[in-house]
């Protein structure tokens, strides 16, 4: 069914007249050469890298600062953080440049920062709207303060952490290719975009926006895989 | 007439109240559960609190929990080294939720073992117990499914289990004959009687509105209800099984004794 909508729309869109924007066929070409040279999987490979380290980064940060949201001494800090979404890392650039060693450091900085925010927001939340009947089966087991913490918070929370992790994939790697343009030395997707942006070459810009989509979608469907393997109660 | 006699107290409440929201919900509650002694047998006790839907059953069951602080009395229970009553604390009863709560991320194993983990007595011999229990309660087969893949009596013996393995002496169950069919309503009775047989200071207390079913398994009935121009809910009668003739019986529902008191249950309410 979806298959046919797209080959319905691409038909339709082929139809069009030469103008601007490059038709499918056109598009498919140019991917197809891309898919085929080193060009595009050295660039995607930095990108990766760049993603997966920022991601681990922020997962790290996040969950300290979560966890410790549950002593009240830590929850402003990690509001604090939550409100941090509405900071534009535009402006942050040059205080990050100050704050970096080289552009690498800029790079992962920016993204870290890029992605904690809405990483913590979406953990909050969680450990907001928890049961409260877990707490409670803790206490009738004796448990202490500490011991229910982690029954209910680390452990119970395991798979939704997975599942945020999931979504901020989605958020890092729409990122990626705007901090990639701040340092282009080391190359990526944003660099080669804004690469073939400069020249005005359309025909690989949409097809490079078609692997990113392909990227995005192929490592979203991954996750999810994982997630089910790793904690196979969530698909029940 | 079967032979007891009543030993020490297990349970005291004494002077408890409770208000919500400027609201007395409950007030004075006193009522104590002693140890009943039977020649040759292990007897535990199976008391009942019974009251009308709305009338702080629910509110009595989490403060004799632990779980909720009353604003004025306490409730006291036994500490078996040395012999005396301290104040209870959560964690020292067995709670059974109406909805028999589990670890949604723990298998039915796990969740056994997390409890086995914190009764001492079983230190090194845990995956014994488990099994024994698990046999016992025709739950061996499931132990290494998910709360959710399982049917509501199976989750409610394994409640009861989780709770057995911790090792308390009080078990308290909320409304444990709620939405069951009478197949597993006999089950479950049975169970609930095998449980009380199995220590002699085990102590069942069950809250229910259920008042056939729940009389006909307990030996002491303690009515929560209103009396007239006071407000909140305070125990308004307590019927002594035992002096009745009634409690540990098998065919009890049949006896005009027991529907006599059923009746007198009812007026109370």
């Amino acid at each position: 069914m979806v298959s046919v909508q797209i080959i319905v729309l691409l038909s339709i869109w082929q139809s069009f007249p030469a103008g601007l924007i490059p038709s499918p066929l056109r598009i498919g070409e140019a991917l197809g050469g891309l898919l085929t040279s080193s060009l595009l999987w050295d660039n995607v490979l930095v990108s990766l890298l760049l993603t997966l380290k920022a991601l681990l980064f922020s997962v790290v940060i996040t969950l300290v600062f979560a966890y410790l949201s549950v002593v009240p001494f830590f929850r402003p800090l990690a509001h604090f953080i939550v409100k941090c979404r509405y900071l534009t890392l535009t402006g942050l650039i040059f205080i990050f440049t100050l704050l970096t060693r080289d552009g690498s450091q800029l790079k992962l900085s920016l993204l870290v920062f890029g992605i904690v925010p809405f990483f913590t927001t979406s953990f909050l939340s969680v450990i907001t709207h928890t049961n409260a009947q877990e707490f409670e089966l803790c206490q009738t087991l004796g448990y202490g303060r500490w011991q229910s913490l982690y029954e209910v918070i680390v452990v119970g929370k395991a798979d939704q952490v997975f599942e945020i992790v999931r979504q901020n994939f989605a958020i890092a790697w729409m990122m990626i290719t705007m901090v990639e343009g701040l340092s282009m030395s080391e190359g990526g997707v944003g660099t080669l975009l804004i690469k073939y942006n400069k020249y005005n070459d359309l025909v690989h810009v949409m097809a490079l926006q078609a692997v990113i989509f392909g990227l995005g979608l192929f490592f979203d469907h991954l996750l999810g895989r994982l997630r089910h393997w790793f904690f196979p109660y969530t698909k029940l | 007439m079967t032979i007891y006699s009543k030993g020490e107290t297990l349970l005291q409440v004494k002077d408890l109240s409770l208000t919500y929201d400027n609201k007395c919900i409950l007030h004075d509650i006193n009522f104590s559960i002693e140890d009943i002694i039977r020649p040759g047998i292990q007897q535990g006790q199976v008391v009942s609190l019974i009251g009308r839907s709305g009338i702080g059953k629910t509110q009595l069951f989490r403060i004799l929990s632990g779980l909720q602080k009353p604003d004025k009395g306490e409730i006291l229970v036994r500490e078996s080294t040395p012999w005396s009553l301290r104040p209870v604390h959560a964690g020292d009863m067995g709670v059974i939720f109406q909805n028999y709560y589990q670890f949604g991320w723990r298998t039915v194993e796990q969740s056994l073992r997390l409890a086995a983990h914190q009764n001492k007595a079983l230190t090194g011999h845990e995956t014994e117990a488990i099994s024994e229990y698990a046999a016992q309660f025709d739950l061996s087969d499931v132990l290494k499914r998910y709360p959710r893949q399982l049917s509501g009596g199976q989750q409610q013996r394994v409640s009861i289990i989780q709770q057995l393995l911790k090792g308390s002496d009080f078990l308290l169950l909320d409304e444990p004959f709620s939405g069951l069919d009478v197949c597993v309503l006999d089950k479950v009775v049975s169970l609930l009687l095998k449980v009380s047989l199995s220590h002699e200071f085990k102590t069942l207390i069950i809250v229910s509105h259920d008042i056939t079913t729940t009389v006909a398994i307990s030996d002491t009935v303690f009515i929560l209800g209103r009396q007239p121009g006071i407000e909140g809910s305070t125990i308004v009668r307590s019927i002594d099984l035992m002096e009745r003739g009634l409690a540990w019986q098998d065919h009890v529902h049949e006896e005009k004794a027991f529907v006599e008191t059923i009746r007198e249950i009812k007026d109370c309410l």
